[in-house]
């Protein structure tokens, strides 16, 4: 099933917290909602559950339509057959394991014998199989989530949506458990919502992830497309780390101009005449060359080193260079204060719009 | 340099001196608690259970004996305690399905009047029980109102009803005790993290199934909690099983051993022995209590804000407005009509175009001495007594919860043993203590105080250090390390922080002094009498004009008092 989004808008009060945002999960799809905290993940998510009313748009699950707030329709939750997960699990507590796994089905009135062998194989298949008649008390966080996990697939949902499931894990299990959750959604071949500010866990999980901001939606794309061509600085910043130069268009067109007047080349595909703009540069697509006079014009500037901060498998360099602080990855050592030249290509050098007033 | 090294020295000087001085404070004050607290509540219950041995009244001679404990398994009293427990379990089931339900629509559904239900609630609860008993019996006695409008006007005999029974007494009792209910678990309801009920909800249970397979078995202690809290205070409740239970011979032990003290032929032994088994009663009912709310502790309560949308109630809304409103109007509003009509009633009739009316039970109130009196001495009790009982109540929660020094444990049993000693039966253990010991005491406002105050410590002691337990111990670790004295640590840092559970205290103490009677009843002569013994005796006078006249009166201070301390200290309300 595939979960249809038109113009959603949410309101607390007077307060305006989604702004009409639309997309589009297709089925066996997986889908990351990124953004900062209190974007309105949360608020979009619960809107698909039906634990909030929307006030406007339409929201589809397969062919039906469960909320569409102008036409009167407001599904109750429990008629949309969604398998949910929560940050904090929600594991009831005056139950055992197995009646937790088999709430679903019971509620719906499978009988008995079928709810037993179902709750069984979903444990077994989050491998909780030996812990069905334990108290939640006596689980470990990371079980007590692949019960919240086992108990949201246990009802052969249409959709599955995600609330930050990984958050209260520490790094180490939390890598283990995206691998199981994006394996039990292949399995089960539904659509899934996924809501994180985590952006690795949204790139390495997800077909498509889509950027929130202010309860808008900045860029919706392959974690690919987010990553190389983000449009707007925002979403840059937020995927991935990136170091921006003020740029502007020498006339003509002839290409971008730093405000130190150097001229390099960019990749401006995204450009569309109005507003500011600046070139982004990822850290590792850029090196250093320890000659500062190495560089080929239009792919590369002079800077000088500002601050290092050794980090393992590489350095992270701060180089003052074309009026700005650029952010580069490098193995080899240098010394803060030394002259380097920075070369990159214009592949690794894309130009995206900054809003007035934020560009740096 | 040089300074802060004159500064470490100082202190190193200073802090012993001072210390030690704090320390003695400290000792005296712990010792004077610990004398005071075990005095008060052990003096009435050995002379009880001194009683419950003897032949004869408290003062005369008479022998040692087990006659009284025989007395027990007679057939009239074995009938009461069956009584007893049966009003006791009935209200109790009663109160919490309705008490219950009402907290549920009001802090779950979108029932549109949650704060105005909340409101007649608050009043309900400090409507004192007797006043509530008599409204009710000028409604529902034989010759009271209910019957004149259905018999006599509408001609539907068949609709007669009998408020002198044991389901008057349940009706009375449940009314009464609604509010207990709400206000325990309203706390639980609202504290409870939203997060389970929406789990649930995806998982594909309707909200009624989300209520009864999720949130009521989440609630289940705190309901057991609760329900054995109300089987408490409705077995060891005075006024309502004896203004309606003794015209109509339903007894319950409260008012059998009342009966035995205040009518002849007295029998003070099997009184005292009836006391007895009444405190084992409650005592063990509280013993289960602790047990199931020690035990059973689930972790439903976060913390986290809870966004939970309310359950809509379509077309039950109707159903809830009759509950809801249908309680407010029986246990506050038709109550308070009754008694402000029959007080300006020359004479009782039922028909309001038949009334002659009048303020002269309203003159008569403020010409009569003997009821001004009743009114200071009822200030007096309830404004002084209160203070004593909080100060008490400060010094036991800071010793128990806080200093901890040797013997500790001691007290906080002493403290919470009153809990489970029913007002009339502690009123029954100083009549035999002040009977023997040579105190100038009886007869005096000092021991009504002295009741009051070993009554309703527990609660004092509870509302105080519910929130002491809360204040980090840090807090005045930090203001040591700085230089303070525990003494100063606890003047400069623990008061202040603690004072809005020291206002609620009071609070709570004032607004129960003034209502209490059940311990009173026993202990009052003319000089001493409080309102609410002055109400009391004019309604057994059969002068239900007068009664209400002070009825309306006192109800009015009540609320009056109770709308400015909310107002004036928000934080009174938490009490
Ligand atoms: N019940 C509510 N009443 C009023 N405002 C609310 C309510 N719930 C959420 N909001 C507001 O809606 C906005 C979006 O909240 P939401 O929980 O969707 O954010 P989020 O993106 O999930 O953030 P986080 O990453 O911190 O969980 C926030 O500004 C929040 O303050
Ligand atoms: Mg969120």
């Amino acid at each position: 099933m595939s979960i249809t989004v038109e113009n959603l808008v949410k309101r607390y009060g007077a307060m305006t917290v989604v702004h009409g945002i639309s997309f589009e999960v297709g089925r066996g799809e997986f889908v990351s909602l990124l953004g900062p905290s209190g974007c309105g993940k949360t608020t979009t998510l619960r809107c698909i559950a039906g634990l909030e009313d929307a006030a406007g748009g339409i929201i589809r699950i397969g062919d039906r339509i469960v909320s569409a707030p102008d036409q009167d329709i407001l599904i109750p939750p429990h008629e949309r057959q969604v398998g949910m997960v929560f940050q904090s699990y929600a594991i009831w507590p005056h139950m055992t394991v197995g009646e937790n796994v088999g709430f679903p089905l019971s509620i719906r009135k499978v009988s008995a014998a079928d709810v037993a062998k179902q709750v069984d194989e979903a444990l077994g298949i989050v491998g909780l199989g030996p812990f069905k008649d334990r108290h939640p008390s006596q689980l470990s966080g990371g079980q007590q989530q692949r019960v919240a996990l086992a108990r949201a697939i246990v009802g052969r949902p249409k959709v599955l949506l995600f609330d930050e499931p990984l958050s209260n894990l520490d790094a180490k299990l939390r890598e283990g458990t995206r691998v199981e959750i994006k394996r039990l959604q292949r399995k089960l071949d539904v659509a899934a919502v996924y809501v994180t500010h985590d952006q690795e866990e949204a790139l390495s999980m997800s077909d498509r992830v889509i950027v929130m901001d202010g309860g808008r939606i900045e860029q919706a794309g392959t974690p690919k497309e987010l990553y190389r061509s983000p449009v707007n600085r925002f979403v840059a910043d937020f995927v991935g780390r990136a170091s921006f130069i003020d740029v502007v268009r020498v006339e003509g067109g002839a290409g971008w101009r730093t405000p130190s007047g150097a001229l390099i080349d960019v990749d401006d595909s995204s450009f569309n005449g109005a507003g500011t703009y600046q070139a982004m540069l990822r850290p590792e697509g850029i090196d250093i060359m320890e000659d500062a006079n190495a560089g080929k014009p239009g792919r590369s500037l002079p800077g000088t080193i500002s601050d290092s901060h050794y980090l393992g498998a590489y350095t992270e360099y701060v180089v003052d260079a074309g009026g700005a602080k650029v952010k580069v990855h490098s193995k080899r050592d240098f010394d803060v204060g030394s002259p380097v030249m920075l070369r990159f290509s214009p592949e690794n050098c894309r130009l995206v719009s900054s809003p007035a007033g934020t560009g740096k | 340099m040089s300074d802060q090294t004159i500064g470490l020295s100082d202190v190193v000087i200073g802090k012993p001196a001072s210390r030690r001085t704090g320390n003695t404070l400290l000792k005296c004050a712990y010792g004077a608690t610990f004398i005071i607290v075990v005095a008060m509540v052990t003096i009435p219950i050995a002379a009880l259970i001194y009683g419950s041995f003897r032949t004869a009244a408290p003062g005369m001679p008479a022998e040692w004996t087990l006659r009284n404990y025989e007395g027990l398994a007679s057939p009239g009293v074995i009938a009461t305690i069956g009584t007893t427990l049966w009003i006791g379990l009935l209200s109790s089931a009663l109160c919490i399905v309705i008490g219950t339900a009402i907290a549920l629509l009001v802090h779950r559904t979108d029932f549109k009047y949650g704060k105005v239900v909340t409101m007649l609630v608050g009043l309900a609860f400090y409507f004192p029980s007797f006043i509530l008993a008599m409204a009710w019996i000028i409604i529902g006695a034989p010759g009271g109102i209910f019957n004149a409008v259905v018999d006599d006007m509408l001609g539907l005999s068949w609709l007669r009803i009998d408020i002198y029974t044991t389901m008057g007494i349940v009706l009375v009792m449940v009314l009464h005790q609604v509010p207990f209910v709400y206000l325990t678990m309203r706390g639980p309801i609202m504290g409870m993290d939203g997060i389970y009920e929406e789990a649930a909800r995806t998982a594909g249970a309707t909200p009624s199934r989300v209520i009864t397979r999720i949130t009521l078995p989440l609630l289940s202690y705190s309901l057991i909690s609760s329900f054995i809290l109300t089987f408490i205070i409705t077995i060891e409740q005075f006024a309502i099983p004896a203004l309606i239970g003794i015209p109509g011979q339903v007894n319950m032990l409260a008012t059998q051993l009342y009966l035995l003290v205040r009518f002849s032929p007295t029998d003070y032994g099997l009184a005292a022995a009836i006391g007895v088994a009444l405190s084992a009663m409650t005592g063990a009912a509280i013993w289960a209590q602790r047990r199931v709310s020690s035990a059973g502790r689930l972790t439903t309560v976060t913390g986290k804000a809870s966004r939970l949308k309310p359950i809509p109630l379509g077309r039950w809304k109707w159903l809830a407005y009759i509950l809801c409103f249908g309680f407010g109007f029986l246990a506050l509003i038709l109550p308070m009509t009754i008694l402000i009509y029959t007080s300006v009633l020359k004479w009782f009739t039922a028909n309001p175009f038949d009334g002659l009316y009048t303020i002269r039970n309203y003159a008569y109130i403020i010409e009569s001495a003997s009821t001004i009196r009743s009114f200071w001495n009822t200030l007096l009790v309830s404004g002084v007594g209160a203070a004593a009982g909080v100060l008490l109540g400060l010094m036991c929660a800071y010793f128990t919860l806080r200093l901890q020094p040797r013997g500790y444990r001691i007290l906080d049993f002493f403290v919470s043993l009153p809990f489970g000693v029913p007002g009339i039966v502690l009123g029954l253990g100083l009549l035999w203590a002040y009977a023997y010991l040579p105190l100038p005491l009886y007869g005096t406002l000092a021991l009504m105080i002295i009741a009051f105050v070993t009554r309703f410590l527990p609660y004092a002691t509870e509302t105080i250090g519910g929130q002491m337990v809360q204040i980090d111990k840090s807090l005045e670790e930090a203001a040591w390390v700085n230089g303070a004295t525990p003494l100063e640590g606890v003047s400069k840092i623990l008061l202040p922080l603690v004072r809005p559970s020291v206002q609620g205290a009071y609070f709570l103490l004032f607004m129960a002094f003034f209502r209490e009677i059940s311990s009173a009843i026993l202990l009052y002569t003319a000089s001493t009498a409080v309102v609410s013994i002055s109400i009391w005796s004019f309604f057994e006078q059969a002068n239900w004009g007068l009664a209400s006249a002070l009825s309306v009166v006192a109800t009015l201070i009540i609320f009056v008092a109770m709308g400015l301390i909310s107002r004036l200290v928000p934080a009174a309300r938490q009490g």
